[in-house]
């Protein structure tokens, strides 16, 4: 046997097996995925839109009076 | 493609050398395949930052990770290491003749002391390229290295293992 031989035969023996691997990515597609992003509570994006609609309306002036 | 689809083509591509770089660096396929766990873990957390990259690109971000889970797998595995090696090192003995699937067992054995044996960064080469089956230049990516370094790691490391062998043949003819 060539020395190729030999250090096949071993890593055959350390080598991950399917069944291990599969094992693996059973566990693995199990767990839950983190959010990409920190989410705001939609309570303050209601916050946010009524306040803005309001800052709107009160920095608003008819034409004439800004004229 | 969905998410599963796409972790299952990065899991099936880079899980052999990933498994391989860890029993190269601990010496343990089970603790290997523990670690290996953990890298695909990250990859699937990040996947969305995966999927837009390139292949190279993909490797070198798994075996960042890789590596840095290593360098505290190995304050762990060190001193569980070294009490195997201590209590194996021994090399087995060649018996009476034996059919030939059972001399190679016992030469792939022989091999497995031997590159226990070995410096860390041959032993780590080694096995990426023999269970790993990475080229050079794939070893050399991924652990940020020159392939010059690898290819020479490579070859110490076989000149180590046929001087085991080698020892292990004349041992049975003087027997």
């Amino acid at each position: 046997m060539s020395l190729d031989d030999d250090i096949s035969a071993w890593a055959a023996t350390v080598r991950l097996t399917d069944a291990e691997a599969d094992d693996i990515f059973g566990r693995i597609v199990q767990a839950p995925v983190p959010d990409q992003a920190p989410q705001l509570h939609p309570s303050w994006w209601r916050g946010f839109t009524a306040d803005f609609a309001a800052r709107m309306v009160t920095s608003t002036r008819p034409a004439r009076q800004a004229a | 493609m969905d998410r599963e689809a796409e972790f299952r083509r990065l899991f099936d591509a880079h899980r052999g050398p990933v498994h391989a770089y860890f029993t190269g660096r601990t010496g343990d396929r089970q603790a290997a395949a523990d670690l290996t766990q953990e890298v695909f873990l990250r990859v699937w957390q990040h996947l969305d930052k995966l999927t837009g990259m390139p292949d190279d690109g993909q490797r070198a971000w798994i075996f960042t990770v890789a590596r840095n889970l290593s360098i505290d797998a190995g304050r762990l595995t060190r001193t569980r290491t070294d009490t195997e090696r201590a209590l194996a090192r021994r090399p087995p003995q060649p018996g009476a003749p034996a059919s030939v699937p059972v001399i190679a067992a016992e030469r792939a054995t022989v091999v497995g002391e031997a590159i226990k044996e070995l410096p860390d960064d041959q032993r780590v080469a080694l096995t990426m390229a023999a269970a790993g089956t990475m080229t050079s230049g794939e070893i050399a990516a991924a652990l940020g290295v020159p392939a010059g370094t690898v290819r020479y790691r490579l070859s110490m490391a076989r000149r180590a293992l046929a001087t085991a062998l080698d020892n292990y043949d004349h041992a049975g003819e003087e027997r």
